[in-house]
């Protein structure tokens, strides 16, 4: 079956019928980043119970229906605005920022562009590189194009690797900077507005598959879980060759966020969970010989 | 303080059997945070080690020599190593290195470690219980652990785990059986069964299996085992319609919980049935066999 990364879905945030459609489709590994909820956060506290989450439960949740969770930590461009606050999260990062599964830094960048947002993108830009993690760039979706030139400005003066650096949510005006300057370009499918999949199939077909990604950015907004695979169905349609949807359905993802260390195509090709309560033959000293058991519905738990 | 002082005597397996099966480098790591653990005393230095050792280990077997596993039972029975991961091995290995004051202090760093830790990690904790420095203190965390509805990090307090039996009381036990069971989890891996069971206990499942039936749902065949010691004239009845009505195993499952109990009508029930009576005379027919036939086919 064709295989699909979502590498930006807020899971959190969905139904388990969605977790069910995307299996379905074909989804089999997705990052959530770290952003915000809707509704401020007041409390550091809030955002610690947030990253547990990201590395806890909603990694249980999507191991449930079939589908390898990773997820980015950082503090969002919005609530970086809540200073004080901001300081004490900053603080916590380090905690999350090495757990395993954790694939890059994000998404962090710019929302008013503001001085406080400013501040803590480049200090969270040096956490990723003390980490040598890669960055997820969150671009801001008013005043996109300066927003976009200038969060690839600060990240270069912060002696970040272009090729460490996916920059999210482009469109038609920001992509040939992104990819000339040699950056992964993202791009968040949107139903109604901004970036569509018929858009989508032009872009691919106008600059080739090259460090392109798509993704869902799907959340508690209007937002569709199934973006990619569907974007996917419509640039066969329209022709696309398939090695290049490939590539920006699946591969680009895995290689960028990959160089975390962090992400390995053998965690969903290999998916059968090493369950030591039920080791192969050989292994155990006081019991062998079963045979493991495949993750699925009689998993789910009932709550 | 002198690190030598520190040693303890599971850490000092642990680290041997993982220099037989790790890279070089990965040891080196060890030592170094162990070092940095024991001389920093700050909980971050901890805390990182202990989140970054998935970059070192792997979650793949951890293997222990028969001589380790031994000696690692007379150092507390019922530890179950030999089912760990070698990641999760080398977190306990840096648990075991903490230098813990009193209790107090003990409590607030592990409450950190469990309020940040990922699934791995926290799983890595709850196994560690019985072995950690005032495991006494820690029940509340055990009862805590039973709350989760994350499969793996349930197990991880509630099978192959000696800290259940060895220090809850018969409340934490009662809501640790009746979780296990309604999450469907392998129940012969609980270890003492039979001698923590009793009558509340008995009851509650029996509540249980009614409630199940109404919903027209079956009730794993396990479950029979922690009513056996508690048959009266009111349960028998239930024992009698799983023998009538079950498949094969849960009739075997109803015929080996009566052959746990003095009541009458529960040994005249197993002596109609002389062949499977006889299978569990000759001890094929045991309650790990029961789990290892349900899991088989779940």
């Amino acid at each position: 079956m064709e295989m699909f990364i979502d590498p930006h879905i807020h899971v959190t945030s969905r139904t388990t019928d969605d977790y069910e459609a995307m299996r379905k489709a074909g989804i089999v590994a997705i990052i959530e980043p770290a952003f915000w909820l809707g509704q401020p956060r007041t409390e550091a506290a809030s955002f610690k119970d947030y990253f547990s989450s990201l590395v806890g439960w909603e990694r249980f949740r999507a191991k449930q229906f079939g589908i390898v969770h990773y997820c980015t930590i950082g503090l969002n461009s919005k609530e970086a605005n809540n200073e004080p606050l901001a300081e004490q999260v900053m603080e916590l990062l380090p905690l999350y920022a090495g757990k395993q599964g954790v694939v890059a830094i994000g998404e962090i960048g710019y929302d008013d562009q503001t001085a406080a947002e400013d501040k803590f993108y480049r200090l969270q830009l040096e956490l990723a590189k003390e980490m040598d993690l890669p960055v997820m760039i969150h671009t801001p979706h008013r005043d996109k194009k300066k927003g976009t030139t200038k969060s690839m400005d600060v990240s270069e003066e912060h002696g970040l690797a272009p090729n460490m650096v996916i920059v999210d949510h482009n469109n038609e005006e920001t992509v040939k900077e992104v990819l000339d300057r040699g950056y992964w370009a993202a791009f968040t499918i949107y139903p109604h507005t901004k970036m569509g999949s018929e858009r989508m199939v032009d872009i691919v077909k106008q600059y080739g598959p090259e460090r392109i990604i798509v993704d869902s950015a799907a959340d508690w907004g209007i937002s569709d879980p199934l973006a990619v695979p569907k974007t996917a169905a419509l640039m066969r349609k329209m022709g696309v060759p398939e090695e290049h949807i490939r590539l920006t359905c699946y591969q680009n993802a895995l290689t960028a966020y990959s160089q975390s260390g962090q992400m390995d195509e053998l965690d969903w090709l290999n998916a059968e969970p090493i369950d030591q309560t039920k080791k192969m033959s050989g292994n155990s000293v006081l019991r062998g010989g079963q045979v493991p058991r495949v993750d699925g519905p009689a998993d789910r738990v009932e709550n | 303080m002198s690190i030598s002082n520190q040693v303890n005597p599971i850490a000092t397996i642990i680290l041997s059997a993982l220099s037989d099966q790790v890279a070089e480098k990965s040891i080196v790591w060890l030592a170094q945070k162990r070092e940095k653990i024991l001389l920093s005393e700050k909980e971050m230095d901890f805390f990182m080690a202990f989140s970054q050792a998935s970059r070192y280990f792997k979650s793949i077997p951890f293997k222990l020599s028969v001589d380790q596993f031994h000696e690692s039972q007379a150092l507390c029975a019922g530890l179950r190593m030999d089912l760990w991961s070698q990641l999760q091995a080398s977190r306990v290995y840096l648990l075991l290195q903490y230098p813990a004051a009193d209790s107090a202090s003990w409590k607030s760093t592990l409450q950190k470690l469990f309020e940040t830790g990922d699934m791995l990690e926290i799983e890595a904790l709850y196994s560690a219980l019985p072995i950690m420095p005032f495991a006494e203190e820690m029940i509340g965390r055990a009862r805590e652990g039973l709350r989760t509805n994350i499969t793996s990090v349930f197990d991880a307090v509630a099978l192959n785990n000696p800290y259940p039996s060895t220090y809850f009381d018969e409340s934490a036990w009662n809501q640790m059986v009746v979780k296990a069971i309604f999450m469907q989890r392998p129940l012969f891996k609980i270890q003492h069964a039979e001698a923590r069971a009793n009558q509340e206990l008995a009851d509650i499942i029996i509540d249980f299996a009614h409630e199940r039936w109404s919903a027209g749902r079956n009730v794993i065949p396990e479950l029979w085992r922690f009513v056996g010691p508690f048959i009266n004239s009111k349960n028998i009845e239930d024992l009698k319609k799983v023998v009538e009505e079950g498949s094969e195993l849960e009739k075997r499952a109803a015929l080996l919980a009566c052959s746990m109990s003095d009541f009458p009508e529960a040994k005249s029930l197993l002596e109609k049935n002389g062949e499977i009576e006889n299978e569990i005379e000759s001890g094929k027919l045991n309650w790990d066999w029961i789990g290892e036939e349900a899991m088989a086919l779940a």
